[in-house]
């Protein structure tokens, strides 16, 4: 059987180098976002990255903190409910990493943009604004007339912007399920998984569960990323812990709070990375540090029945560990 | 006084949601103040998150996100972010948004990306304290029929001149906005801990329109940074009534506007 599974630390070996545009999907601050990839990121010592995430998230706040990245465009750089992400805040305000700012609309534009292949998006938002005029890209080019370049409709004669396609090296993009070819169904909003997806020059999944095809068959409106654009497949249940995977599990809210807590200093980076990043090796390993009753807890939230359809093709572990072998 | 400041601040903005409307809401009080809205006066009104859940009232508590279990574990529908903030936003089609801000000034211009203490300069610089950014805030302020905009009222919040425009309000007031083709027509309102401000007219300053019955005209503007000026129809807003504090207090079931 012809299969994309492969373990997480090849994945990251393969699909991650210094100086990298590295994309993670959905990159939302508390929902799906496959954090496990940027931990392993940090362990394979990872440099100068310039990440392009739709929003942040804890990984992109833990790869600020690790001094992974250098450079970071995002629409949206909080933590939503859970506050200003520290790790991510600190490096911006030294300047250690450089963040450019657009909105929502405009980072989900730009990929779409990049997986069409056109030059730009029309930007009819974000101008008029800061986000136009300032680049902290181009310091010096103030109003800014390189980041969002005015442009004309020539059906009205009226003003928009353009903005800039992203077509990131890797993306790597967190789904509920995907089958070992890498067709993916991802429960909850999609965000923009499936721009992303179609702009990365390669595309690596990371799925909670892995099932059979037959379960695509089943179900082949919902399939909104099929194997044909996939490169590679990494199973690692939890892989968003402690944010949360709709479906799956909620997110864990004291761990939300202890890792940004962590993340506000180099002390608490360092313990955190000893016990979090440095502290496991085997998906087992992951489940033993978030702890067997958080995970039980986690698992019983209100949006588990949305992953009942599906259970029947669900592969096994032993399987997977064969097809990995 | 049987309410907080934040509650009466909460109740003051679901009261600018009318039943029917096609309605957005950011995380947090924005959130509190829509389905409050939605418990109390506005049953009908059609609340989408800017990640694309459609159809949901949050399930155990205020979700921490857009995109929360607590709000996803109730949908009918799951689209994505071109879907809600272009779509049905930045096209014009929402009739109303709220939004919140780290630092606003007097034409409703909101900062949520950085605190740089003044003006930047002709050079970018690093913030001394970094913000949120925009978010889908900016796609709001442009797309939305019209805004809310909740903050808590102190004069580091409420400046002459915001440090950076995060969110385009009347920009320098007139008709200044109308310089670009925006399909939503402005902030309408900026309810506060202290008050409600709404734009004049014509020169789209905002101006106090309303202080509550535990606030007066003189507070509200001992705490705002620029000459504040009062609406000819200053008036007190009414205090909220039983039903709708029990409204937004099942909505609010984990207690957050009460704490302080």
């Amino acid at each position: 059987m012809a299969h994309k599974l492969l373990s997480l630390s090849e994945a990251v070996r393969r699909f991650s180098w210094d100086g990298m545009q590295y994309s993670s999907g959905a990159a939302l601050p508390i929902g799906a976002d496959a954090l496990v990839f940027g931990r392993e990121m940090v362990r394979a010592g990872r440099r100068d990255v310039h990440a392009l995430f739709h929003c942040n998230s804890q990984q992109l706040n833990l790869l600020c903190a690790a001094d992974v990245i250098g450079k970071a465009e995002c629409g949206f750089s909080g933590l939503e409910g859970f506050g200003f992400a520290n790790g991510l805040r600190r490096a911006v305000e030294s300047g250690r990493v450089v963040l450019e700012d657009y909105s929502n609309l405009s980072m989900g534009l730009r990929f779409l943009a990049g997986a069409l292949n056109w030059p730009f998006a029309l930007a009819t938002t974000n101008i008029g604004s800061d986000l136009q005029y300032r680049s902290a890209f181009a310091p010096e080019d103030y109003p800014s007339r390189s980041k969002i370049p005015g442009v004309v409709d020539p059906f009205t004669g009226n003003r928009y912007g353009a903005l800039s396609p992203l077509r990131p090296d890797v993306a790597v993009v967190h789904v509920t399920m995907a089958d070992p070819e890498g067709n993916a169904i991802i429960l909850g909003t999609e965000w923009s998984r499936y721009e992303l997806s179609r702009a990365a020059k390669s595309l690596v999944l990371v799925a909670d569960f892995i099932v059979r095809t037959e379960c695509m068959r089943q179900y082949p409106n919902l399939v909104r990323i099929p194997g044909v654009i996939v490169d590679a497949v990494v199973y690692w249940p939890f892989s968003a812990w402690p944010q949360a995977s709709p479906g799956v599990h909620d997110g864990d809210e004291a761990h939300m709070r202890f890792m940004n807590q962590a993340l506000a200093t180099e002390a608490g980076y360092a313990e955190y990375r000893e016990r979090f990043i440095d502290g496991y090796r085997t998906r087992a390993q992951f489940r033993a540090l978030i702890g067997e009753e958080n995970v039980e807890r986690l698992t019983n939230g209100p949006t588990r029945f949305l992953m009942d359809p599906y259970r029947r093709w669900i592969v096994s572990e032993a399987e997977i560990e064969a097809l990995e072998a | 006084m049987n309410y907080t400041r934040q509650e009466m601040m909460a109740i003051a903005t679901g009261r600018e949601i009318r039943d029917g409307e096609l309605a957005i809401f950011g995380v947090g009080l924005s959130m509190l103040a829509g389905f409050f809205a939605k418990a109390h006066h506005a049953p009908r009104v059609r609340a989408i998150t800017e990640a694309g859940i459609f159809g949901a009232t949050p399930i155990g508590g205020l979700p921490w996100g857009v995109e929360c279990n607590r709000i996803s574990a109730d949908a009918v529908s799951f689209t994505n972010a071109i879907d809600a903030l272009g779509v049905l936003v930045a096209s014009g089609r929402c009739d109303v948004g709220i939004i919140g801000a780290a630092q606003l000034d007097k034409f409703g211009n909101v900062n949520t990306t950085g605190i740089w203490d003044g003006d930047i300069g002709p050079t970018y610089r690093p913030p001394r304290v970094r913000l949120t950014g925009s978010g889908g805030a900016n796609d709001i302020a442009v797309g939305c029929k019209r805004y809310v905009i909740m903050a808590a009222h102190d004069k580091k919040r409420f400046v002459e001149r915001v440090d950076y425009i995060s969110s385009p309000g009347y920009l320098e007031g007139g008709n200044a906005r109308s310089r670009y083709p925006f399909p939503g027509s402005g902030p309408s309102a900026i309810v506060t801990t202290l008050g409600v401000l709404r734009p004049d007219p014509v020169t789209k300053e905002f101006l106090l329109d309303g202080y509550y019955a535990f606030s007066s005209p003189d507070e509200v503007r001992a705490h705002t940074g620029w000459p504040l000026r009062y609406s000819p129809k200053l008036s007190v807003v009414p205090e909220p009534s039983d039903a709708e504090l029990a409204a937004l207090r099942h909505v609010d079931e984990t207690g957050m506007l009460r704490r302080s």
